[in-house]
């Protein structure tokens, strides 16, 4: 790094033929003094700060000493496993393996005011390796079982007692969307029961969409828009044309959805089936019961419209899901996919309607 | 080692900024640092971990930290508060509903002490959608005014998709970190 230094104002023998002057000397002692200080003082409250947790070393060697021990020690655990066979074993050591490649990453994350960013971008694509490699040896140790899991928890009924979702988040205030904004409310389907509720936005400007606090509804919408938000949905079906943006479902309940979009999030659902296209892979967080196939709708126009928003092409992300309450390399219990038996079939929608 | 060589090393970190990048999922942040970095939006996915870009932004080097937002992850966020210099909070202005939610979680960060001296900029994103609030909107909603008087802050609209004020946001974060920190210059 040295050697890339090209600050040469600050070299001596470039400065010389300045004037070295008094006045530029007198200067230039002043800035040494402030930097120092500077420097000092930055050193100083990032100990103090650090004092009542983990020893700070603030030495990059120390760090990469570290990290590469614990580097060496997960990829020896990752080699030893390929060779085990017992089911219960082969689950805890992937299990602990992921934990303390998480560690790794914390690590890094923690370190990394102080390391230069090739270190940190290095260290990164370290743990992004072993990751990798967590993932390689899962497929290798456990498809079966992955497979057959799938096809468990697939029978209906059986997760529905699960007590997964919850955990006192449900607490978060219903009030926002009736308080303040309760004058500019944007388009949407909300507070019906029993209902076909139809949008089509060909020819419309539409920004967002909600639908929001339905009950045994069926909702289509035909056409394109950029964003949808759904929240607390009961018993419904609501199937969609190609979303340019990002759909974010919250609370919904023993719904059907069948949407494309460029992302997909999804929290608080219990037993819905998602028939989705998206481009990146969709996420779930506090859920449980939830089961993903491929997106199958049908209107006219359908076609052009998932071109222009370029979900024409099956990426098979439906499959891919993160589940963010289980960031391991086993199965998440959380959610399965629809076996091909129970799938729904293309749904073919129009703008009328009829019911 | 002589003064200058002292000189010269604290002087290559000074030319290096922290910036610290949260706010609730699917706000926007991965978007608006691959737009301003300009690369490819088209296929992201919701952050699992976090994200580092270095960026060349005038003649400094922004390590902006681009971290997940959803629920399950957000307890992590005060890993990365050490030495932050500006810190981004990005608004979903389109995203009603939780609006309370964003304002509950910026109030915790700003109580952070390790984060007190960082500058902050707020944007407002997803201006270009429909229905969405306006920055004077964001503002009143998240009680901006209310903050700590010693706090350098500013909020801007913009739209990751467009690119709409993403530069004149990092310009004014660039320009307050540089004047607080580097005044040497
Ligand atoms: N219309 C519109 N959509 C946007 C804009 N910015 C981001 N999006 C969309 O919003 C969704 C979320 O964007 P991300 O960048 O993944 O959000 P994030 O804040 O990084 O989310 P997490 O990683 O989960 O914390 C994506 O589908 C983007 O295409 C914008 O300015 N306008
Ligand atoms: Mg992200």
């Amino acid at each position: 790094m040295e050697a890339g230094d090209r600050d040469r104002s600050r070299d001596p023998s470039s400065t010389a033929g300045e004037g070295s002057d008094s006045e530029i000397e007198r200067k230039r002692a002043q800035m040494i003094e402030r930097l120092s200080n500077l420097h000092q003082a930055r050193v100083q409250s990032s100990a103090r700060e650090k004092s009542d947790s983990a020893p700070p070393s603030e030495s990059t060697e120390a760090f990469l000493a570290r990290f590469s021990d614990s580097k060496r020690e997960i990829e020896t655990r990752i080699a030893d496993s390929k060779t085990v066979t017992d089911a219960e074993s082969v689950k805890s050591r992937l299990e602990q393996i992921a934990k303390s490649i998480e560690e790794m990453e914390k690590l890094v994350a923690e370190n990394s005011y102080f390391l230069p960013s090739y270190e940190v971008r290095s260290a990164l694509r370290s743990v992004a390796e072993l990751r990798q490699g967590l993932e390689v040896l899962n497929s290798e140790l456990v498809p079966k079982k992955k497979f057959s899991f799938k096809s468990k928890s697939v029978k209906k009924g059986l997760s529905l007692s699960r007590p997964v979702a919850a955990e006192g988040t449900d607490s978060e205030p219903d009030t926002a969307e009736k308080g303040r904004f309760k004058a500019r409310e944007s388009p949407g389907f909300r507070s019906r029961t029993g209902e076909v509720l139809v949008k089509d936005f060909k020819g419309l400007e539409v920004g967002e969409f909600t639908i929001s606090d339905l009950e045994e509804c069926e909702v289509r919408l035909i056409g394109r828009v950029r964003a949808i938000y759904v929240h607390r949905l009961r018993n419904c079906k609501v199937y969609a044309g190609p979303v340019l943006g990002s759909i974010l479902i919250e609370d919904v309940e023993d719904c059907v959805f069948v949407l494309a979009s460029h992302q997909i999030r999804i929290h608080h659902a219990k037993k819905c089936d998602f028939y989705l296209r998206v481009r990146s892979r969709p996420i779930i967080e506090d859920c449980g019961g939830v089961r993903f196939g491929p997106y199958c709708l049908e209107y006219e126009g359908i076609d052009g419209d998932l071109k222009e928003s370029r979900l024409d092409e099956e990426t098979g992300n439906w499959g891919n899901v993160d589940d963010f309450k289980w960031l391991r390399a086993v199965q998440s219990p959380n959610w399965s996919v629809v076996p091909e038996k129970e799938r729904v079939g293309t749904v073919i929608i129009d703008n009328k309607m009829s019911g | 080692m002589g003064l200058l060589s002292i000189i010269r090393k604290i002087k290559r970190k000074e030319k290096e900024m922290r910036i610290l990048m949260v706010g609730l999922d699917n706000s926007g942040k991965t978007t608006i640092v691959l737009k301003i970095n300009g690369e490819d939006t088209s296929v992201i996915s919701p952050t699992l971990g976090f994200n580092i870009k270095t960026i060349v932004y005038d003649k400094y080097t922004l390590n902006i930290w681009d971290v997940g937002g959803q629920r399950t992850i957000r307890s992590y966020w005060r890993n990365y508060f050490e030495q932050t210099d500006g810190l981004i909070w990005v608004v979903d202005s389109s995203d009603l509903r939780r609006l309370d939610d964003c304002k509950m979680e910026l109030d915790n960060l700003l109580k952070e002490e390790r984060l007190s001296g960082a500058s902050l900029l707020i944007f407002a994103n997803k201006q270009d959608i429909q229905g969405a609030l306006t920055p004077s909107e964001i503002e009143k909603v998240l009680n901006l005014d209310a903050m700590d008087k010693t706090r350098h802050w500013k909020i801007i609209g913009c739209s990751a998709y467009t690119g709409e004020g993403l530069l004149e946001g990092f310009d004014w974060l660039v320009q307050d970190i540089a004047s607080r920190i580097y005044v040497l210059d």
